[in-house]
């Protein structure tokens, strides 16, 4: 399976699960890691985000992010593709933040 | 949609910093937009910020570009130069005493050939008329760009190139779309409004392509380096007018996507892109700046974008190692 990849993944989407209902500290971490992913990706529903980033920025986002979760409780899953180009999207119901688009 | 670092602001509101990245809040609530993915912010409304925000857009390197009411470009704030050469300040002023006329020259040439370009498609699609402003464009003009010139001459040459380029608009335009007369400040017509708001996009984008170089954004050649304005953008977004604006304006009013009593503010007589017109006007901006191609010396993918930052390079090139300089031409592209 480990086959080394010579692929720049440019595009990523974010999904994470903080195990915030047991204890405070759950709480704190959920608006950490909300924080730290809204500096690289753009916010697209409440608990997930997804934009264009560079590789490098990719190492630096997952670096933070591994400082805060707690990893026996959390659960972080990063899909990435190679481009926006590279996927096909249905949008069902109302986009009201549009977060993709270049007009706020 | 294509790789894009640029957001237009189009609602009123507050930008601010929070958590480390940037925030844009109004009545309807909080919008983020990730700083790392950012290289360009557009304040097309009323938009308030602090300076506790403006240090920090600076410390990432994000341009700020302020529109007025009426979608008037008023200025930008950039961040403090990082890339500052007196080296180069000083050849690039020696160059203008000694070799202005020379760059003049060689950016009229790319003015002409760009506009041939890009006129050569409706002529190969049966628009015959155009033909005689074509071999103006290829022949006559080259015999005038060789003879000595001087630099009012030689601007002369560059407003018979845009005027015949202008008039020629009535042998492919629809006719809601004809141009009489260039008229500026303000536009009296749709397509005045149209190539006015266009040409101040890739004004303003130039000025964030120079500041990623060391060039002096002061000093520039074919216009005179007067104060108050970045003169240097002007001259280098010349060459690229043809194939990013008028591509643009060509495409969108061919496909009929803007319209004369949709997109226009009636009040002032269709003189004004309304804020729906200027979206879609904007849209196909982005998309025509962003697209890519393969270039030859490169041998990569290239957008547009990016080639004028490489025209930057090329002048310095020019001022510091005297190497030949050519302006972007849309026939390497091929």
């Amino acid at each position: 399976m480990a086959k080394k990849q010579n692929i720049n993944y440019n595009y990523v989407f974010l999904f994470y699960d903080i195990a915030d209902e047991f204890s405070d500290i759950g709480k704190y971490r959920v608006a950490k890691v909300f924080k730290i992913c809204k500096q690289y990706l753009k916010h697209h529903q409440k608990s997930i985000f997804r934009g264009n980033i560079t590789p490098s920025d990719q190492i630096m986002l997952e670096t933070k992010l591994k400082k805060v979760i707690d990893k026996d409780l959390d659960f972080i899953s990063i899909i990435k593709v190679q481009n926006s180009g590279s996927f096909a999207e249905v949008i069902i119901g109302n986009d009201k933040k549009e977060s993709e688009s270049i007009f706020i | 949609m294509a790789k894009n670092h640029t957001r237009y602001i189009f609602s009123m509101g507050e930008l601010k910093r929070k958590d480390n990245s940037i925030a844009f809040r109004n009545e309807k609530g909080n919008f983020y937009i990730p700083i790392q993915d950012t290289r360009e912010l557009y304040c097309m409304n009323e938009v308030s910020f602090n300076t506790k925000f403006l240090d920090f857009i600076s410390k990432s390197g994000i341009t700020l570009h302020l529109f007025n009411y009426h979608g008037n470009y008023s200025g930008s704030f950039y961040p403090k130069e990082q890339l500052v050469s007196g080296d180069l300040t000083i050849k690039q002023s020696l160059c203008f005493i000694e070799r202005r006329l020379h760059i003049a020259k060689a950016i009229v040439r790319a003015i002409a050939l760009n506009i041939h370009e890009s006129l050569y498609h409706y002529f190969r699609h049966g628009k015959k008329d155009l033909k005689q402003v074509l071999d103006w464009l290829k022949n006559d003009l080259e015999k005038l760009l060789n003879k000595e010139l001087t630099i009012e001459q030689i601007l002369f040459v560059e407003g018979q190139v845009w005027n015949r380029f202008y008039d020629s608009f009535k042998y492919f335009l629809p006719e809601d779309f004809i141009m009489n007369k260039r008229v500026k400040r303000p536009p009296d017509n749709p397509i005045n409004a149209l190539v006015s708001f266009g040409n101040t996009l890739l004004y303003t984008k130039t000025i964030s392509s120079i500041y990623e170089t060391h060039l002096n954004q002061t000093i520039s050649f074919l216009h005179s380096p007067r104060e108050g304005r970045f003169s240097l953008s002007l001259d280098i977004s010349e060459a690229f007018k043809p194939i990013i604006v008028f591509k643009t304006i060509f495409d969108l009013v061919g496909k009929k996507r803007i319209q004369v009593t949709k997109h226009f503010d009636k009040s002032l007589n269709y003189a004004l892109l309304n804020e729906e017109g200027k979206k879609i006007f904007i849209d196909a901006f982005e998309t025509r700046i962003n697209e890519t191609f393969m270039h030859k010396k490169l041998k990569r993918k290239t957008s547009f974008k990016n080639c004028i930052k490489l025209d930057g390079y090329k002048l310095i090139k020019y001022i510091v190692e005297e190497k030949e300089f050519s302006p972007f031409l849309l026939k390497e592209k091929m």
